[in-house]
């Protein structure tokens, strides 16, 4: 680096090649063009030609050159000067470059006789690790040959070993020196019986062989034997013998099929014991569903129980065969439980007559809802308990398998759990519970339509409520029969009659209140313009101080006031209900997640539910439309002539009159008045929310009644004043009765005012366009002009020629 | 929340990402291939050694038809006798229903009357049905000629497919087209409620119940 510092030092300072090394030389030819072409520049650097000086001729002007070129001459002497000042510099750098030259010599041999040693090493060490591979090949070699003498040996000691056991009826010391044989390399022992000692070793093997089958026969019968006697202690002691003969199915099987005889005894007692009737009372309506959890909760104990022994001698993965053998017992015995259930409860039966009566067939025969109650919990139990025991099952498999297939390939995990499932899913206990559920389901729905047609049957009507017996006595019995429903565990039974009830309530609940809303709030006849609905409600008050009314069967007009606002409200309440219900399931649904239903089972429900929440906003649908009826039928009829009396009194009226309107206020304190009853009634009778939703309709009415009338009057300057009074008081009242802002409603009646009241047509330009400042105008132009033309006093013309 | 724009906002803001969705419905009877048909077109494969459904089981696959996002709801009954009670539940909300046949198989359909009858007593008057005879790879082994079938679904007024989960035979277009019908009617319906609710002028005492009680 420091070298080629040098390098560029020189060729910049454009130095001569005297006393500069070969390598300096050699850098500058090879770079010598550019200071052929610096000298080029220099020899232009003198500002006077030659020729220039010739040619010069007065004095004056040879002397200004000479001047000019003494200067330059100083200018390059200074700089010759700098130049060779460095000469010392240079050369002492030169000096130390010729210092290193040797030492360079001696680094290059240095570096050739590390390589020699490099190369040298190299050689050396694939030569050593030659021989360490043979090494290695003949210390395997030799581990294989005491491996062998120590399997001959093995084999020897078996040998033996086996005959001493099996004569001291040491079974397991026989089947511990078997499963030591049967763990020889086999190919080993073939090996063995070529070489030189083969007659030796096949005597061994053939005698071991012998002994193997012997210890086989002799177990198995002594295992059968034992569970004939029913010895627990013999049988384990030889269901242990088993894995270590290579004979891990036949164990399991005998030793299921011990466990199996157990339980079927147990079982059998315990059915006896239940159809005997002996049983207390109390559990008497749950018989069946408590003697199939006694069922369950046996096999569960003996799994729990003889889990560790499985597991230790038999090793991890194998419960599940045991489990399979169980399972049949199992399904034997809880079919003899349903079969008895299904007979003693006359379950069939039962089915088929409801399903005679829902058919809509008439059938003779009638099954009161209330009867179904115990057994319809009783499956709901049944299934609920089933379900706990497979998930029990699931549980423990799994986790035994989980144990082997930590290092199993994916493949054999899902087969492991595939065949979990399919043994869950498919065994004849899921088979019997899927049955009577299917037969529930049914029954659940009968239960739930014929309770609701009853709740709506008998719907009362207690004082101080606004609404009728029948949405909470609906609402209750929905409630109870899906929470039944969702007692059973049973994700599809659930869905099932989350299904159904949405079918009872948007069909057969919303028919209900739809017909009664259809019935129509009576149209108000002459009378009852005077007499307004108050007689509707202070009938419904005194009828309600006796006590109860009946709100189906109505004739009088006034009675059919009230049950239509009591309708209204039951609307409103029911879809509030369906909201709260949906809430309610959902949480309760949570529980039965945390026990591992899946993603689809959640997204089931879900669905379910969205569908059952529905059904909420077709009672809003039905309200919005009682509303309606209620507002075109008792409110427009009356207030639309209180508005238009509006017309007779006149407002194109001077100082005098004006006066008197404030004395004797003509039209809107009678106008507030006869609001303030008409709405006095319904507020009685109505909840808040749709009361005031009423009130909003009542107050649109209004408006828009007034906006008419008022285009109908003509106005004077003070009329025009008069209408603003009113048309505050107006609101200002209105604005008391509901949470609505009236302001906004108003919006286009008070602007007609401020137009009403203007001094001159001209003044409306204070106000409009870009002098509108914060007002929002919702009167057209054209609406503008029709409004002023109202004001006798303006001119036609005036108006005409406003510029909007 | 404000009261009124419960009253008066009919049409309801759509807040998920789809303009429509459909429930289907498939049912018949067991071993006809309905999971088959419905894990073809949601996973796009034939599950080998498919199990019978226990129950229902739900999927739901969007699909864009004309630039319109559909959600198709797809409800895969079980077959088996003992589950008719809960498959029974779906049918009133069903917006259409697959049914299903082996044409393999004379007694799968010799039993579509039996499954007309649910049909009748169960689903929304409106609701769509479409016969599909399913396992048309299995041509050699077929046993319900497709004119037979043809003339079945026409008598019945359902429309008529043949399918084959197998080799994916259709099964595209029997959803597809499924949709887009129910698209046709839905747009029909909106269209036909609206005119009802012009004719009424909201005045008089006949008030429009009727046109709020549509099917859904
Ligand atoms: N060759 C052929 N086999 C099919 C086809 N579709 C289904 N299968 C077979 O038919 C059998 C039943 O199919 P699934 O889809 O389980 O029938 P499913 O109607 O859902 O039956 P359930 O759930 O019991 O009601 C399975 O063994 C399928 O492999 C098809 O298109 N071609
Ligand atoms: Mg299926």
């Amino acid at each position: 680096m420091e070298l080629e510092w040098n390098c560029n030092q020189f060729r910049s300072r454009k130095f001569s090649e005297s006393g500069s090394s070969l390598l300096i030389r050699h850098s500058l030819m090879a770079e010598s063009s550019p200071i052929k072409l610096r000298r080029c520049d220099s020899a232009c650097v003198s500002a006077v030609s030659m020729e220039a000086i010739s040619a010069l001729t007065e004095l004056e002007d040879l002397e200004k050159v000479y001047l000019q070129l003494c200067n330059e001459e100083k200018e390059v002497e200074h700089e010759l000067e700098k130049l060779m000042g460095q000469q010392a510099n240079m050369d002492t750098k030169m000096l130390s470059l010729h210092r290193m030259g040797p030492n360079l010599q001696l680094i290059g041999g240095d570096a050739s006789q590390l390589s020699g040693m490099i190369t040298f090493t190299c050689s050396l060490a694939e030569n050593v690790s030659s021989k360490v591979r043979q090494l290695d090949l003949a210390k395997t070699r030799l581990y294989k040959v005491i491996q062998r003498a120590d399997d001959i040996l093995d084999l020897k000691f078996c040998t033996d070993g086996v005959q001493t056991a099996l004569r001291n009826e040491d079974y397991e010391q026989a089947a511990a020196h078997i499963h030591r044989y049967l763990s020889l390399d086999q190919s080993v022992i073939e090996l063995s019986r070529q070489g030189g000692e083969s007659s030796a070793v096949d005597a061994s093997l053939a005698t071991l062989q012998e002994a193997e089958q012997r210890l086989k026969v002799l177990v198995a019968e002594r295992l059968d034997e034992a569970v004939a006697k029913g010895d627990l202690a013999q049988v384990e002691r030889f269901f242990k013998i088993f894995p270590l003969l290579g004979l891990h199915e036949q164990g399991l099987a005998r030793f299921g099929q011990y466990l199996c005889s157990q339980l079927a005894s147990k079982a059998e007692e315990n059915l006896l014991l239940a159809v005997g009737g002996d049983l207390g009372e109390r559990r008497a309506a749950l018989l069946f569903a408590d003697t199939l959890t006694l069922l369950l909760e046996g096999i569960a104990r003996v799994v729990e129980t003889h889990q560790p022994i499985v597991e230790t001698y038999y090793g991890p993965g194998y419960l599940y065969m045991l489990i399979t053998h169980l399972q049949q017992e199992c399904d034997r015995q809880a079919q003899k439980v349903v079969d008895k259930f299904i007979k003693q409860r006359d379950y069939h039966n039962k089915f088929q007559v409801i399903q005679n009566n829902m058919m809509k067939g008439v059938s003779a025969e009638r099954i009161e809802p209330r009867e179904l109650d115990p057994v319809l919990l009783e499956v709901t139990l049944m299934n609920a308990r089933a379900e706990l025991y497979l998930r029990f099952l699931r549980r423990r498999m799994m986790s035994d398998f989980e144990v082997g297939d930590a290092t199993a390939l994916p493949g054999i995990v899902q087969e492991h759990k595939d065949s979990v499932e399919k043994l869950l899913k498919h065994c004849k206990l899921s088979q019997l519970m899927q049955e009577l559920i299917g037969y529930y389901i049914p029954m659940e729905e009968y239960y739930m339509r014929e309770t609701v047609s009853k709740a709506v049957a008998m719907d009362t009507y207690e004082k101080g409520q606004l609404t009728s017996s029948m949405v909470d006595d609906c609402f209750y019995i929905v409630k109870k029969c899906i929470s039944r429903a969702l007692s059973s565990s049973s994700i599809d039974c659930l869905c099932a009659m989350i299904n159904h009830s949405t079918s009872v309530l948007e069909s057969d609940f919303r028919e209900v209140v739809y017909n009664k809303l259809r019935q129509g709030f009576p149209a108000t006849t002459l009378q009852d313009i005077q007499r307004g609905v108050s007689s509707a409600v202070s009938l419904m008050q005194s009828s309600l101080q006796q006590g109860k009314f009946n709100t189906l069967g109505i004739d009088s007009a006034e009675v059919a006031k009230a049950a239509f606002l009591v309708t209204l409200n039951n609307v409103e309440v029911c879809s509030e209900n369906i909201s709260t219900l949906k809430r309610t399931l959902e949480s309760d649904c949570a529980k039965l997640f945390t026990q591992g239903a899946g993603a689809g089972d959640q997204a089931k429900i879900d669905s379910c539910l969205s569908d059952l929440v529905n059904t909420s906003s077709k009672f809003k649908d039905l309200l919005q439309e009682g509303l309606m009826e209620l507002n075109t039928t008792a409110i427009k009829p009356q207030v639309k002539p209180w508005i238009s009396s509006f017309l007779s009194i006149s407002h194109n009226i001077e100082e005098e009159e004006f006066n008197e309107y404030e004395a004797n206020d003509p039209w809107v304190q009678q106008l507030i008045v006869n609001l303030e009853q008409l709405m006095a009634e319904f507020k009685a009778g109505l909840s808040p929310v749709i009361y005031d939703t009423l009130t909003s309709l009542m107050t649109n009415l209004v408006s828009m009644e007034m906006e008419k009338t008022v285009l109908k009057c003509t106005f004077s300057r003070l009329g025009g004043l008069q209408f603003d009074k009113e048309l505050r008081s107006l609101v200002a009242y209105l604005t008391t009765v509901t949470t609505w802002t009236i302001r906004d409603k108003f919006a286009r009646l008070t602007q007609m005012a401020t137009i009403l009241n203007l001094e001159r047509v001209t003044e409306i330009l204070d106000y409009w366009g870009p002098n509108s400042g914060p007002l929002t105008w919702r009167l057209t132009p054209a609406e503008v002009r029709q409004v002023l033309a109202l004001r006798i006093d303006f001119r036609s013309e005036d108006i005409k020629r406003l510029r909007l | 929340m404000n009261p009124l724009s419960i009253v008066w906002e009919k049409t309801r803001v759509n807040m998920e990402d789809y303009d429509y969705l459909f429930k289907i419905v498939l049912i018949g009877n067991a071993g006809v291939g309905k999971t088959c048909l419905v894990r073809r077109f949601t996973q796009g494969l034939f599950p080998p050694g498919q199990g019978a459904t226990i129950g229902v089981d739900f999927m739901i696959k969007t699909v864009e038809i004309k630039g319109e996002k559909v959600k198709l709801q797809i409800w895969d009954t079980a077959g088996q006798e003992r589950f008719r009670s809960i498959t029974q539940s779906y049918y009133r909300s069903a917006n259409a229903l697959i049914l299903t046949y082996d044409i393999t198989c004379e007694d799968s359909f010799r039993c579509l009357p039996e499954w007309l009858r649910e049909i009748e007593q169960y689903a929304n008057t409106t609701v769509v049905t479409v016969l599909v005879g399913n396992k048309i790879d299995l041509a050699e082994k077929r046993e319900v000629l497709r004119q037979r079938a043809e003339e079945f679904a026409e008598s019945q007024s359902m429309l008529y497919l043949e399918t084959s989960a197998k080799e994916s035979d259709n099964v595209e277009k029997l959803f597809l087209d499924l949709a887009c019908k129910l698209i046709r009617e839905a747009k029909q319906n909106t269209l036909d409620n609206n005119d009802t609710a012009n004719a009424m002028p909201g005045e008089g005492k006949a008030i429009s119940y009727l046109s709020c009680c549509s099917t859904n």
